[in-house]
């Protein structure tokens, strides 16, 4: 394991090298290996530079989704993806959302899965030690200061528990996708003769809930239909 | 003796400096450019000093004819006290030339006093002589018939004199200059003189560029096997706006003739002194057609616009500057093709700097292959704020006409070292400025961030550890709550010690008390004295010891009266509580009457109902 970091820090140097001579072609390509060699969010984050460069917006896009995976709280992809996706065609505005759940998906999405779960099982200690101190102290302010104490880690033990499964769900099921192909028409059915329903462009995040065949059903916005599975990437 | 000889060899030698530093001598040879084969011509030297010796070339390509005929002249004139004098000494030769072609004829050589002074060599063009076949002038003047109008007809006839139309190419590129040129030629007749009545063509889709010439000159040329006297009406230069075939209409020039008339009566003077009339002829340019090409794409980014060949240079004042001293960036652009519509490149001054509009000095010629010339330009700035600046390099494209693709100038790049200038704030020195001009950051573009280089911060996909739903997950939580509950159990008899029995003792203190005083009331009319004491005691004490917090063990009278004291209970209550603890105490042990049990009971209840109106 060690061994591979240090491999991996001389490949990704390699890369980056590539990436300032700007030959960004080949940057993402040496990014691409690294990645299938050991994913980690800095090749995906430079992966994205690299494809940004070169205009490709989708795969840019995907590449800074998938460096937020590991590292939710890397500013600089946060910025550059607004800015990707600032100059991409679509404009999806989910009118769907409750504005609650939003801000509980943008809670849930600062914290990776494992750091949800350690959260939660640490305030689950906290909890039966609160309650414990509470039974057995004599003394009165550290009973009640330990009563409150387990309360409120109970609180937070559920929801980061909650939190930890919610994006457990998201990272296995995979059903959030990018559209990388340039433009897809979406039909009502999943066959080509089916109805179009409305267009979307290269970048554009869409949820799928089901998948049939070659063909899968997104939800973008408040818009549902049906696309092939090929013009479109799980982050 | 040797004085006087001296002063006599000084004014001999300042004579002798006048004459001959009068004026530079000035040794020319004169021929025509052009002359005709078999047709003789004159050479002349001509000198400006009295000279001898004069030494001739060989003239091996002409047939010498006559010669040297001398002739000189000379004068002198006062003007404002100023003497001035001119000497001229002319050598003729009259030679001829036989066969066509280009010839020099070597200097010839001469001496002014002890000195030998050359001439200039002289180039002169032979032309063939006039084609036989064609109509020459002197033949159709021979020809001419008695009539008055027939002589006009064939004199001035479009033969014998002509306008040409001469372009200098007919494939050219956009923006490519070509040169049009309007030309006479007339052999033969006689030009009194060209009218202003000339109409020239509108010259649409292109870019008119007048070449200025002097009085018109006219030269000897064999076109279509005859010789023709030519002059150059008009010369401009064309830019072509756009691509395609582009059609110049002809244009028109109108020329006054000298025709001799021979008049019906024929006087023996007729032919001395002839009579003439003018006659105006008409001229008519032919139009051309010019195949205009459109620059070839992948015009670069910065395309100036210029079509022709051009260099650039630039400098800068200077490097090291201090802040609020102008510095000026000067770039030249020197060639030729279309400079008048050569755009101005543009500086990119650094923040931090005022720049200013361009001085542009242009400096232009207008010649037969283009405007060429000079395009200087000047760009000041002025450095606000001190740091190391980098001006960039200014890449200035042009399609370059002889090698026919794009080309690429570019100025150096200049890194400029601003320091703070020390007269800076001196005028302000004396006013305590308490204000300075906050700048917001300016944000003039917008880019993505660049890549990470650091990798200390990688974070890679976990894939050993817990899985969320898997066991040991929920084992994390499951475990440490068995061990709680284990925990609970262990001690659970600690934990109902602990809990708050105070806290409920006091609660319930006067409960429990009426509960027993009611026991006691009970066994009162019972008669059971012993239990009566008892409970009576009980209720007293117990609910003392819950009301203070006091164990039951601890409790004596002295403490009992103590504590009460510190609540500040009136001593009369602290007397009657300890008079009921020691009345039910002693009655234990030996039980009085039933008067005084009365007694007691009632006593008990007031203390009680007292003590829980005190609110301890």
């Amino acid at each position: 394991m060690k061994l591979l970091l240090v491999i991996l820090v001389t490949l990704l140097s390699e890369a980056n090298q590539l990436y300032s001579d700007g030959s960004y072609a080949e940057a993402a390509k040496a990014y691409e290996e690294i990645i299938a060699e050991q994913p980690n969010s800095e090749a995906y984050y430079n992966l994205g530079n690299a494809y940004f460069k070169q205009d490709e917006l989708a795969q840019a896009i995907l590449a800074y989704e998938r460096c937020l995976r590991l590292d939710p709280r890397n500013k600089d992809a946060k910025y550059n993806l607004a800015f990707a996706q600032s100059r991409i065609i679509d404009n999806v505005e989910d009118n769907q959302a409750f504005f609650i759940k939003s801000w509980l998906q943008a809670i849930r999405n600062t914290l990776r899965e494992k750091t949800w779960m350690n959260i939660s099982i640490i305030t689950f200690l906290l909890v039966l030690i609160g309650f414990l101190l509470f039974a057995l102290s004599k003394e009165q302010w550290l009973r009640k200061t330990a009563f409150y104490v387990a309360l409120v880690s109970l609180i937070i033990s559920i929801s980061s528990c909650a939190n930890a499964g919610s994006l457990h769900r998201r990272d296995n099921l995979r059903q959030e996708a990018i559209i990388t192909q340039g433009i897809v028409n979406v039909k009502a059915s999943p066959d080509r003769s089916g109805t179009e329903l409305f267009t979307l462009h290269e970048g554009t995040k869409v949820t799928i809930h089901e998948t049939l065949g070659d063909w899968c059903n997104i939800h973008v916005g408040n818009n549902v239909g049906w696309m092939k599975i090929s013009s479109l990437e799980r982050i | 003796m040797t004085k006087l000889r001296y002063i006599l060899i000084t004014l001999f030698a300042l004579v002798i400096g006048i004459s001959l530093h009068s004026e530079e001598v000035e040794f020319r040879a004169q021929a025509p450019s052009q002359v005709v084969v078999g047709k003789p011509f004159q050479l002349t030297y001509s000198i400006n000093q009295r000279a001898k010796d004069l030494q001739a070339p060989e003239f091996t390509d002409f047939d010498y004819l006559a010669g040297p005929y001398t002739s000189q002249s000379s004068s002198t004139s006062f003007v404002n006290g100023k003497r001035t004098s001119s000497f001229q000494l002319t050598y003729t030769y009259t030679l001829m030339a036989t066969k066509e072609g280009s010839f020099t004829i070597q200097p010839a050589k001469i001496s002014v006093g002890s000195d030998r002074y050359t001439s200039n060599g002289v180039r002169i063009t032979v032309l063939p002589a006039d084609n036989p076949q064609q109509p020459s002038s002197v033949a159709g003047q021979q020809a001419t018939s008695n009539t008055q109008t027939a002589s006009t007809a064939s004199s001035t006839s479009s033969e014998n004199i002509f306008v040409r139309t001469i372009v200098s190419k007919t494939k050219v590129h956009e923006q490519e200059a070509i040169l049009l040129s309007y030309k006479l030629y007339f052999a033969g007749v006689d030009v009194a003189q060209l009218t202003n009545n000339t109409k020239l063509p509108e010259y649409t889709g292109f870019l008119k560029q007048d070449i200025e010439q002097g009085e018109i000159q006219t030269e000897l040329e064999h076109y279509n096997g005859r010789n023709y006297q030519t002059a150059t009406l008009y010369r401009t230069l064309l830019y072509p706006q756009h691509s395609g075939d582009i059609v110049i209409d002809p244009a028109t020039f109108e020329a006054v003739l000298r025709v001799q008339t021979r008049a019906q009566v024929r006087s023996i003077f007729d032919d001395f002194f002839g009579s003439y009339t003018n006659v105006t002829k008409a001229l008519k340019a032919p139009g051309v057609t010019i195949h205009v090409q459109s620059l070839p794409s992948g015009k670069p980014a910065g395309f100036s616009g210029g079509v022709g060949r051009f260099t650039m240079a630039s400098a800068i004042s200077g490097t090291e500057l201090k802040t609020n001293e102008a510095v000026t960036i000067k770039i030249d652009i020197q060639g030729t093709g279309n400079m008048k519509l050569l755009k101005t490149p543009t500086v990119d001054w650094p923040e931090g700097f005022e720049a200013y509009d361009p001085k542009v000095n242009n400096n232009f010629k207008t010649t037969t292959n283009g405007v060429s010339g000079k395009k200087e330009i000047e760009y000041l700035a002025i450095p606000r704020a001190s740091g190391d600046y980098v001006i960039p390099a200014i890449a200035y494209s042009y399609f370059d006409t002889q090698d026919n693709q794009y080309k690429t100038l570019r100025t150096p790049e200049y890194t400029l070292h601003v320091i703070k200038g020390s007269g800076d704030s001196d005028a302000t020195q004396a006013v305590v400025q308490n204000f300075v001009n906050k700048e917001d950051v300016q944000q003039f573009g917008s880019d993505i961030r660049y890549i990470h280089t650091n990798t200390d911060k990688t974070r890679t996909k976990a894939e050993s550890g817990l899985v969320f739903g898997s066991l040991t997950y929920w084992m994390c939580y499951l475990i440490p709550l068995l061990l709680a509950i284990v925990l609970l159990i262990v001690f659970h008899k600690k934990i109902r010690e602990n809990a708050d029995l105070t806290r409920v003792r006091y609660k319930k203190a006067n409960k429990v008390a009426q509960k027993r005083l009611k026991q006691a009331k009970k066994l009162l009319s019972e008669g059971n004295k012993t239990a009566f004491y008892e409970e009576i005691e009980r209720a007293a004490v117990s609910y003392l010891s819950d009301r203070l917090s006091i164990p039951t063990a601890d409790l004596s009278k002295d403490k009992i009266a103590e504590i009460l004291r510190s609540k500040n209970i009136s001593e009369e209550l602290i007397q009657q509580a300890t008079e009921v603890v020691s009345t039910a105490e002693f009655a234990r042990y030996a039980p009085s009457a039933d008067s005084q049990m009365q007694t007691l009971y009632d006593m008990t209840t007031e203390l009680i109902n007292q003590l829980e109106n005190q609110n301890l």
